[in-house]
């Protein structure tokens, strides 16, 4: 139901694509499912829903559908990743391979426009998937008036109500400030990922707070395209949660071989703006010895918060834990009845295709009363060069728990598709339970890693041993073959090394 | 010569994957457990948010009209019960209650009323 104010109703109109079922203010049908939030848990949430025959609504109040995911976070740094890579190479690597070029600049404007290129037609095509599959897109900012009922502060002006059955929250999650408030984001000078995205200039010196995946992805895009980067990572390691120690250490050391450099288990006090310049203080984590460091850019890359301000959730009584989240069961139940929550949010990695799985989850559970998601097989990517990707547990992990293992490993420095293409840098790491050989985690780190996961993924959502993907037959000459040999590895032994 | 290895080389692989087949949900809902990804705390303190949860349908809905009892706690699961007889939502009630068996208003009879006739000049 879409209950519009009079002077509101011509806005709401051109909001909501689906007008065929207008009709007037009361007695009209409730939506079987509300979606708040239209980022990659919420507009998946949305399709499927429409999919499964719920009347469905998406309420997004960023004028663009997509969340942080397709506007200002994987996508747009893929885009940037992908072309820093090529002037890199075009730089670096082309004349090895008896290519050779000169005059090879930077066109930044056009490197952002092709990014804003992708962004734009991804995001439209989330439109165009709304209309096909009859989901209602209300552009505003939605609140609780009671666990049925959502006002809408329509973008355009004015606002309206939609009453539902069931809701959805998937409001995302937004940079976290630095701790402390010792750092404001200018979104100029001391950015955010967000106005990492979008700088003006190549900077000649850029500071990195934080190692974890979104540093170290936006760092590789600026140390390419000439800036000089440091990385300063309170933790003894780069790469974030999830890591396998052995391979954030290989990780650490390509990236400090490609330029980038490393201040690991320091702590950033401060930031001072002076000169058109930045000085970063900085001591040991552990205490002591402070260091100043001068940057023309800070990226402030230390984590994201759950975004749950201005829904009226104490209203209704849905309760957050300390950290920001909103509690839920394992069927997304909040703790009212008929509000369920998805995606970052909520409990979890914050990651896209996390929040897409739980999606459709949460739409088959308001459905059918059941779902499906395996938090054991949610694999983890960084989109450096080598790209970096795991899924299931760290050798640390497995020592914690007791658990008996063996390890596999296979370098691409033997994989002859890796020698072709003159990239042989990485491996493919395997762990196993000994007993049984059951595939307990998977750790890639090389050209490809990213896509070759997906085969890791499915064989822990499927519970394989490392000899039944020792025994599938992979294509040669392939990058993936890496993959099988390092399962040879860990059940047996492998043929090429 | 080492026939024991030879044995073993000749072993029959069992795969651990199995097929399994067509995913049908069962009739009965699932029942609710702790987020698997929750902290400790909450995991171990789940049976207070089954309480609350619960508790959430308890009190009666302030668009319900008076008298009308709140709905019956539902399932965690979200699914409907079928015996509920009495409503806190008219929308929960069967269609034929609440849903007009009248012909659907085209937008040009709509803009009709709202314009005064205006529209059809």
């Amino acid at each position: 139901m879409l209950q519009v104010q009079r002077s509101s109703r011509k806005a709401v109109a051109r909001c909501v694509l689906r007008s065929s079922r207008r009709g007037y203010a009361s007695g009209s049908e409730p939506y079987d499912a509300v979606i708040i939030g239209g980022g990659p848990g919420g507009y998946v949430a949305a399709i499927k829903s429409a999919q499964l025959g719920l009347r469905t609504a998406c309420i997004e109040k960023r004028g663009s559908l997509g969340g942080t995911c397709l506007n200002v976070g994987c996508i747009p740094s893929k885009s940037l990743l992908n072309n820093s890579h090529l002037f890199h190479q075009a730089q670096h690597d082309f004349a090895k391979r008896g290519i050779d070029v000169s005059e090879v600049k930077v066109n930044l404007g056009q490197m952002m426009k092709a990014k804003e290129q992708s962004v734009t037609g991804l995001t439209k095509g989330i439109e165009t998937l709304f209309k096909q599959n009859k989901v209602d897109y209300i552009k505003g900012t939605a609140s609780f008036v009671s666990p049925t009922r959502i006002a809408v502060q329509l973008n355009e002006g004015g606002s309206t109500e939609v009453e539902a059955k069931n809701v959805v929250i998937a409001t995302g999650s937004e940079v976290a400030p630095f701790p402390g408030g010792a750092i404001q984001i200018d979104e100029e000078q001391i950015v955010s990922s967000t106005g990492a995205l979008a700088l003006q200039k190549v900077p000649e010196k850029m500071v990195v707070i934080g190692g974890g995946v979104i540093g170290l992805e936006l760092g590789s895009v600026w140390s390419r395209l000439g800036a000089e980067v440091t990385v300063v990572e309170f933790l003894g390691g780069i790469g974030g949660a999830g890591i396998d120690e052995e391979i954030a250490k290989q990780f650490q050391r390509i990236l400090q071989k490609q330029g980038i450099k490393f201040q690991l288990n320091t702590k950033v006090l401060g930031a001072e703006k002076k000169d058109g310049k930045v000085y970063i203080k900085t001591e040991a984590a552990k205490g002591g010895k402070e260091a100043t460091l001068e940057a023309d850019v800070v990226l402030v890359s230390v984590g994201r918060r759950p975004v749950t301000e201005g829904l009226n959730l104490d209203k209704i009584g849905v309760e957050v834990d300390q950290k920001g989240r909103i509690v839920i069961d394992d069927q997304f139940n909040t703790t009212v009845q008929g509000v369920k929550c998805i995606g970052d949010v909520t409990f979890g990695p914050m990651l896209a295709h996390k929040a897409e799985e739980e999606g459709i989850a949460a739409a088959e559970y308001i459905k059918a009363g059941h779902g499906h998601v395996n938090y054991n097989a949610i694999p983890s990517v960084v989109y450096t060069y080598p790209e970096v990707a795991w899924v299931g547990k760290t050798e640390q992990e497995l020592k914690a728990a007791g658990v008996q293992y063996k390890v596999g490993k296979f370098p691409f420095a033997a994989n002859s598709r890796a020698k072709t293409n003159l990239d042989t840098e990485g491996q493919v790491k395997f762990l196993t339970e000994k007993e049984t050989d059951r595939i307990l985690g998977v750790h890639i780190i090389g050209p490809n890693a990213g896509e070759m996961i997906g085969e890791a993924v499915l064989a822990i959502e499927y519970g394989a041993s490392s000899e039944d993907v020792a025994r599938t037959t992979h294509a040669h000459p392939t990058l993936s073959e890496a993959f099988k040999e390092a399962a040879m590895a860990a059940y047996q032994k492998p043929i090429h090394f | 010569m080492h026939p024991s290895l030879r044995l073993c080389s000749a072993r029959v692989h069992e795969p651990l994957i199995k097929f399994v087949g067509k995913r049908v949900w069962p009739t009965a809902p699932d029942p609710p457990h702790a987020h698997p990804q929750a902290p400790t705390e909450l995991k171990e303190h789940f049976s207070d948010f089954l309480k609350k949860f619960q508790a959430s349908s308890h009190a009666p809905h302030p668009a319900a009209p008076p008298g009308v009892q709140p709905k019956k706690p539902a399932s965690p699961s979200g699914v409907n019960v079928q015996h509920v007889e009495r409503y806190g939502e008219f929308w929960e009630a069967p269609a034929q209650f609440w849903r007009p068996r009248v012909r659907t208003l085209e937008d040009w009879e709509i803009d009709a009323i709202q314009t005064g006739g205006a529209s059809l000049r």
